[in-house]
């Protein structure tokens, strides 16, 4: 088993060396002297000169890049032009705003999904199975940001109901309650395509299963019905926990749409808000997360999927 | 014994009938096949059909509901007419959705039959190259590329097709892996093909209809991310006519004409859940797997 975590997480190093290079290329393709937007329209060339050397901009691009990865080996992500702080506060709240969203929503994604999956592939051939392959493939095909405005329009602007922007309420706010009622819209908003996916995959692994033989020689020897629904349901584990596990790392860095309809204060809005005003360090260091996280998901998916299958470990 | 007769009668006639039914697309394919025709030949008409221009707008009959007399789907915050900008809109939205699929299918089986026919080390260092892009969450990848390249529909479309690449490169590459061992591939390396020649003579025309079908399954996605990104102000910019455009322009007046919004909202979704449902039944008649992961 050790050894199994080991080898995987050996195997996610140069993933994210390639990661952390595609990032500083991509960085370098954006237009634009972030010198020149740091100092101002104002500055003069020797001062733009001496902050450039100071951060290390006038060195080839690759003494740069290994310089970028062993400050962020040591905690540095560097500073944030525009708000003037430490961009690994800025990143880490953001990411933690994040993953309160994502944790929410994939709860909500995991048990719709398999709501709608089960009642497809159980009740074939009846409305009930219509309804929901119907379901499951508008969810996957509705954007996020209509979605999203569409229930501030029904739930919100009507009602009152809900909350529709931040995270918590100006006033009193700050609780738990506070929170989850403020999760509410984001959550369902970011779930829907999720659970479209999940509902699908979920869908033909039973359809899949329970056409095995082993179902056949359990309805041979007398098993109830719900003791091979129990068996088979065990047998799509693994393929449901690489798509949830898939879908949860999606959620981790596409709830942009999501947070910028809901002013949602996560790592996708910081992300978006950076590239106007060429915060490059905010860029380089939230895509880096997301992408760091997105790998450590499937590390961990493959973890649990080896102690419910031990083929994998072979 | 005679009891069996008609029992194998309608099973012997039956069988051809069930065959012909599976070599038609589904009901559902059809419908949205025909719907997207009748997306196609709209926006192609759009000057033909609207009496205005797309950025013509009347200040004095802004945010006219849906329905009023002469502005079917109503005026904007400008007044523009909203049917005229939606016909006008649909060419860059759907652009933006088809030609990162295009690109991305391109490139994708290029990279994915180099990958199974080449050189192992070759195979692996595409197949994991691939992994690296695969790492990143493909929403925030692409609005990164998109704003490195700048704003505009040419480098949405380039960003659409960096994060559709390695989906597409895996489906051709496990199609072609699975060919690999196939009889005839034997037979053309005797019979002293080169590599280049094999894999455009005996595994393209194996895995192309696999690429494809699982490419028409891309284009829903790509429309809705394409717009995504005009939404966000990285795509087609305002005042240009596009369905993201539209919806972000909307919002500012979500509390005041609601409606307005889901004429851009429900053409994105109609869009996008027609060309999933074509990729549906065209996956189910062609009766491929397409399994990315």
């Amino acid at each position: 088993m050790t050894k199994f975590l080991v080898r995987r997480l050996l195997l996610s190093v140069p993933i994210l060396l390639g990661v952390s290079l595609v990032v500083f290329i991509t960085i370098k393709i954006i237009p634009g002297d972030p010198v020149a937007s740091m100092l101002g329209p104002t500055s003069t060339p020797e001062a733009r000169e001496a902050l450039t050397a100071r951060l290390g901009l006038d060195q080839p691009l690759p003494v740069q890049y290994l310089s970028w990865l062993a400050a962020m080996f040591q905690g540095d992500l560097g500073q944030s032009i525009a708000q003037q702080r430490p961009v690994l506060g800025l990143v880490a709240d953001a990411f933690v705003n994040t993953l309160w969203l994502t944790a929410f929503s994939a709860v909500l994604a995991v048990v719709l999904g398999l709501v709608l999956g089960a009642v497809a592939a159980l009740r074939r051939g009846r409305v009930a199975a219509t309804v929901s392959n119907a379901l499951a493939l508008f969810s996957i095909s509705t954007p996020q940001y209509t979605i999203g405005l569409l229930l501030i329009i029904v739930l919100a602007n009507g009602t009152g109901w809900f909350p529709v922007s931040g995270m918590y309420s100006a006033i009193g706010g700050g609780t738990w309650g506070d929170l989850l009622w403020h999760l509410v819209l984001p959550g369902i908003t970011a779930a829907l395509v999720p659970a479209g996916i999940i509902a699908r995959m979920f869908r033909s692994t039973v359809l899949d299963v329970m056409s095995m033989d082993f179902i056949d020689s359990y309805r041979a020897r007398g098993l109830s019905e719900r003791r091979i629904l129990w068996h088979a349901f065990h047998n799509t584990t693994p393929t449901l926990l690489t798509v949830a596990g898939l879908q949860v790392g999606y959620l981790l860095g596409g709830v942009v749409f999501v947070e910028t309809v809901f002013s949602w204060p996560g790592l996708g809005q910081l992300v978006f808000d950076s590239i106007s005003k060429r915060d490059l360090a905010v860029i380089q260091s939230g895509v880096m997360v997301a992408a760091f996280a997105f790998v450590l998901i499937n590390v961990v998916v493959d973890l649990l999927h080896s102690l419910i299958d031990p083929r994998v470990r072979a | 014994m005679t009891t069996q007769a008609p029992a194998l009668a309608p099973a012997a006639v039956s069988r051809p009938r069930t065959a012909r039914r599976a070599r038609r697309l589904p009901a559902p394919a059809l419908v949205s096949a025909v719907v997207l025709a009748a997306v196609a030949a709209l926006t192609l008409l759009a000057p033909l059909i609207s009496p205005y221009g797309p950025l013509e707008g009347d200040l004095a009959a802004r945010l006219q509901p849906i329905g009023s007399p002469g502005h079917l789907l109503g005026t904007d915050g400008q007044g523009r007419d909203v049917l005229t900008r939606l016909l006008h809109g649909a060419r860059p939205s759907l652009l933006a959705g088809l030609l990162p699929v295009v690109f991305a299918a391109a490139v994708g089986i290029v990279l994915g039959l180099v990958a199974a026919l080449g050189h192992p080390r070759v195979h692996t260092l595409v197949m994991r190259s691939l992994d690296v892009l695969y790492a990143f969450p493909a929403v925030l990848l692409a609005i990164a590329i998109a704003a490195a390249l700048g704003s505009g529909i040419s480098n949405a479309i380039i960003a659409l097709a960096v994060i559709l690449v390695p989906p597409v490169a895996r489906v051709t590459e496990s199609e072609a892996m699975r060919i690999k061992s196939a009889d005839f591939m034997a037979a053309a390396q005797v019979s002293g093909a080169g590599r280049v020649s094999i894999a455009l003579r005996q595994v393209l025309p194996n895995v192309a209809p696999g690429v494809v079908v699982y490419a028409t399954a891309l284009v829903g996605l790509s429309i809705v991310y394409a717009a995504g990104l005009s939404y966000l102000g990285l795509g087609v910019s305002p005042p240009t006519a596009e369905w993201g455009v539209m919806v972000s322009e909307m919002q500012q007046y979500l509390f005041t004409a609601p409606s307005l919004l889901l004429v851009p909202a429900v053409a994105i979704l109609v869009v996008s859940v027609a060309f999933n449902v074509l990729g549906d039944g065209l996956r189910d008649f062609f009766n491929v797997r397409t399994d990315a992961s």
